[in-house]
């Protein structure tokens, strides 16, 4: 019923959004490069990859749209998951074609096997990194094959409903009986790892080789019949009354709660797991094509993209002062203090990756056992 | 421009066909007579041909070991793939699963589709039967993830089936996310293939044979075992086969109606192509299942007969 | 003639199959109408609101072009090699026929995302990837079985000996196989090519992989989206699909006659 009003209101912003964006973007060019002959050959389009729902509205809006009424590009957002383009790519620069993207969004973890993979371009040059904070760059690899642009928690997220006393404090919540077949997590157990081993009363500095708390506390939570899922499939749960309790990012959380489902997150006692998503661009573009595809990106770490973008995605980005949304002020899945950021759970993406499919072939172990 | 000749001519069209028949025996002697049926079946070899080169690709990676620290396969070969994946008891837990779900979704498949079948060419009203056919081909077009999607609405703890029970007073039950659902969700699946496979095996049992047999003091359930079903036999093997085969490679209906517990092999393929970037574990298990299912399929065919494939061959 | 008890039990399980077949359609019909913003049913309010959505969606529009030229192409290829290869196998002695069966039902052997890789690498290798046809050949080659076997199925209905009375009466081995062959399995042919339409159309995993944002198709589309959020245009997308489907169904009605399936002659 809100909608004939919001519509339009929508569009009036994103007018006004795009507007200061083109701004922006000719402000962060370099002003040689666009007035020169020599600025290469514009592509009619570029290809982003996103994930759909909310995310690719936040990047829409943020970038996409400012990025093509400042140069004219268009943009096209290519919605196939990350891992499943993940093989596309590789195959492509292992064949010597062309890439199906320009630009990958991206989540770090797998972003870093790509670049240890070696079909990344390397980012180092783009003018605006001058102005991130140190979470842009990405750990343990050289220079910037990939550009971080934001992070994230694995929120604990629950029906106020199901919780009257007030927030679960704790991850152990999850074992409690009466959720019994309600709670979820994601099929591989990603963002699960890391506070289960706290729960489970292990040490976070024993990670990876160590990881025997972990995995007990997820034998105890397999005993509650978990339903794993992705991302749709927790907001279609939430939605159906079949859940009560999940561990999931929090935009997909707060995505519920906007479309009506009455939902809370919180970060529990033992902490919750923050990660970073990012942009890179695989190897194999024409020189043209790389060189607009790496402008998107400059674009999209400048402050007024991130602005629009983050809040769309209700999460922190990666240049200092950036403002909050209103409704995420001092939530704990929005970490912008350092005693917030100190209570959350980062792992090096290099131990990541070096030891994720261990972890998932493990958690499948344990949950299809 | 037509010839004004008032000589006699054949018709056009004998005059072409003539020329056809001529240049078929050009290009295809009669001497060649005896190798027509490989002349016949020579562009479907052909054309699975691409999904076997596609194989070789994938065997290749199944030789070769992920290195985590490069995210690049190894050089050289070796079958520590295989042992991996042989070893694991994921692995077999879900082996066993999807073999023994085939089987079952292939017992009650064949179940329901042999009287759905039966009905459709059986049935007298045109509209009736009309409408079962429509009936059939509708829920292709929602396709497997909507039609799962479906599912979840109707079977799911608030859903129109725990509603119902609720009213006549029982307390709502987990209907989705086991074993169960993902059974029933693939036996719904594959109803319409197995419809369409036993009908025509069904529409060659003249209704007489059956009358006869019911006239000499059969019960139904005695002509049903003794003469309808022999008669079927090679179109219900046609339909077990096919029900078999795409039951053991699924991947969406255990994906999203198993809750992400009930996985089946095609699942943990996905996982190690697309989630652990591990191409090699992943091809390994992938080429174990073609040959668990190949080794099946061809045993069907020499214990059993091709089915409905053979008929004409064996005569 | 047919007992009471046996009418009881044949149709007791025909209207369990009518129900499980219908009722996912019906749930996502209702919810397609929906005024909220959820897959819900019964749904939220009526409206028609993602209906006009998707009207003026034109990736969509261009996804649906797309699919039904994939479909196009795959039945093309399906038709002539699928009747083909189901003939050799009802109507020829062929040697090694085990090995054939057994090579000829890979595509349902080897599971789609192996096709789907494997398929990727050896287009990707041929630099033929980024166009439809591949597509429409790899839908053809995934789905091949069906037509074969529907084509066989109904070569039973074939008296071998009316080919031998053609071909006595001075009929061309052609003439023979046009005139005669062909019109007996026309019914497989027709079933068999009906079913690789539609499973092209609604093909989404191996063309995930073969086609990119620029040829995406409706089923990859869908998916696609499917991966984040599930919202009603998705629902209405798959009702238009139907109405489309039950046009198609009742002008094949017309022009041919449903019964054309059931026909054994």
């Amino acid at each position: 019923m809100s909608n004939p009003v919001y519509r339009p209101n929508r569009r009036a912003l994103l007018r006004g959004t795009a507007a200061a964006g083109a701004a922006a973007l000719i402000g962060t060019l370099p002003a040689r490069r666009l007035m020169a002959q020599d600025a290469p050959a514009k592509p009619a389009e570029i290809i982003v990859r996103a994930w759909g729902g909310s995310w690719v509205d936040a990047l829409k809006k943020g970038v996409s749209d400012p990025f093509t009424a400042a140069t004219g590009i268009q943009v096209r957002h290519d919605l196939t998951e990350d891992n499943e383009i993940q093989p596309k790519v590789w195959a492509a620069v292992a064949q010597g074609r062309v890439p199906p993207i320009h630009i990958n969004w991206d989540t770090t973890t797998n972003a870093t096997k790509s670049a240890l993979r070696g079909v990344t371009e390397d980012l180092s040059d783009l003018s605006n990194l001058a102005n991130t904070t140190e979470l842009a760059k990405p750990v343990g690899l050289d220079g910037y094959p990939i550009v971080n642009t934001y992070g994230y928690v694995y929120v604990l997220a629950y029906r106020p409903e199901a919780f009257p006393d007030g927030a679960p404090t704790s991850w152990k919540a999850l074992l409690d009986p009466k959720f019994k077949g309600r709670i979820a997590l994601y099929n591989d157990g990603i963002g699960f790892h890391f506070p289960a081993q706290v729960a489970g009363g292990g040490k976070l500095e024993d990670i990876p080789g160590n990881m025997q708390a972990a995995w007990d506390f997820i034998a105890q939570v397999k005993q509650q019949q978990p339903l794993l899922g992705e991302d749709p499939d927790f907001t279609a749960w939430f939605q159906n009354g079949e859940i009560d309790l999940a561990c999931t990012i929090s935009t997909n959380a707060r995505e519920a709660k906007k479309n009506g489902v009455d939902l809370a997150w919180t970060v529990p006692e033992e902490g919750a797991k923050f990660d970073t998503d990012g942009l890179w661009i695989p190897k194999g573009l024409p020189e043209n094509e790389l060189y607009w595809a790496k402008e998107y990106i400059n674009f999209a770490i400048s402050k007024d993209a991130q602005q629009v973008w983050c809040d769309g995605l209700g999460l922190p980005g990666v240049v200092p002062g950036l403002t909050p949304p209103e409704d995420l002020v001092g939530d704990p899945s929005y970490p912008d203090t350092p005693e917030e950021m100190a209570h959350l759970i980062r792992i090096s993406t290099k131990v990541q990756v070096e030891n994720e499919s261990e972890w998932f072939s493990k958690f499948k172990e344990i949950m299809q056992g | 421009m037509p010839n004004p000749s008032p000589d006699f001519r054949y018709p056009l069209r004998w005059r072409l066909m003539d020329g056809v028949e001529r240049l078929a025996d050009t290009l295809w002697p009669r001497s060649m007579s005896r190798h027509t049926g490989w002349l016949f079946i020579t562009p479907a070899i052909l054309l699975v041909g691409l999904l076997v080169l596609g194989l070789i690709q994938i065997g290749d990676a199944s030789l070769r070991v992920l290195d985590t620290a490069t995210f690049l396969p190894s050089e050289d070969w070796s079958l520590t793939n295989y042992r991996k994946a042989l070893a694991s008891s994921t692995y077999l837990t879900v082996a066993w699963r999807s073999l023994s779900g085939a089987v079952l979704v292939t017992v009650l498949t064949l179940i329901l589709a042999f009287p759905y079948a039966y009905a459709l060419v059986r049935v007298r009203k045109a509209w009736i039967r009309k409408a079962l056919l429509i009936t059939l081909f509708l829920p292709f077009f929602i396709g497997q993830v909507v039609r799962a999607y479906g599912w979840l609405i109707i079977l799911g703890n608030s859903g129109m089936v725990n509603e119902a029970l609720s009213l006549v007073g029982v307390a709502p039950m987990r209907l989705l996310f086991n074993y169960g659902a993902v059974v029933f969700g693939l036996v719904q699946y594959m109803l319409p293939f197995a419809v369409l496979l036993l009908v025509p095996a069904l529409t060659a049992i003249p209704e007489e044979t059956e009358t006869a047999a019911g006239s000499l003091g059969a019960s139904w359930p005695r002509i049903l075992w003794h003469v309808l079903l022999p008669m079927a036999k090679p179109g219900l093997i046609g339909a077990g086969l096919v029900v078999f085969t795409l039951t053991l490679t699924d991947f969406a209906v255990p994906a999203m109606l198993g809750g992400g517990s009930q996985d089946y092999i095609a699942n943990a393929i996905y996982d190690q192509f697309f989630r652990t970037a591990d191409q090699g574990l992943g091809s390994a298990l992938a080429l174990m299942l073609v040959a668990a299912g190949s080794v099946l399929v061809g045993l069907v065919f020499m214990v059993f007969g091709a089915g409905t494939l053979a008929m004409g061959g064996r005569k | 003639m047919i007992s009471r008890s046996q009418k009881i039990v044949v149709w007791s399980l025909v209207w369990f199959s009518i129900i499980t077949l219908s009722l996912p359609t019906l749930v996502v019909l209702g919810a397609s109408l929906t005024a909220g913003n959820m897959v819900a049913f019964p749904p939220q309010g009526l409206s028609l609101q993602w209906y006009e959505k998707i009207a003026l969606a034109r990736d969509l529009q261009q996804a649906f072009l797309r699919s039904l030229i994939v479909a196009t192409i795959a039945t093309i290829v399906a038709i002539p090699v699928g009747t083909l290869a189901g003939l050799a196998l009802s109507r020829f002695q062929l040697r090694f026929t085990t090995a054939i069966q057994v090579w000829l039902m890979l595509p349902f052997t080897i599971p789609l995302i192996g096709s789907g890789i494997g398929l990727m690498l050896v287009f990707g290798e041929w630099h033929v990837l980024g166009s439809l046809w591949p597509v429409g050949v790899a839908c053809a080659v995934i789905n091949l079985p069906f037509i074969i076997w529907s084509v066989s199925s109904s070569a039973v209905a074939l008296d071998p000996d009316l080919e031998l009375a053609a071909q006595n009466c001075g009929a061309g081995r052609v003439q023979t196989f046009l005139h005669v062959t062909l019109p007996a399995v026309m019914p497989g042919v027709i079933t068999g090519s009906l079913l690789m339409f539609i499973l092209a159309m609604n093909e989404f995993l191996v063309s995930l992989l073969l086609t990119d944002a620029r040829i995406v198709t409706l089923p990859v589309l869908i998916y696609n989206s499917i991966r984040s959020i599930i919202t009603p245009d998705l629902a209405a997308v798959s009702v238009v699909f139907i109405v489309i489907a039950l046009a198609a169904i009742w002008l094949l009605d017309k022009l041919v006659g449903l019964e054309i399936f059931l026909k054994s002659k």
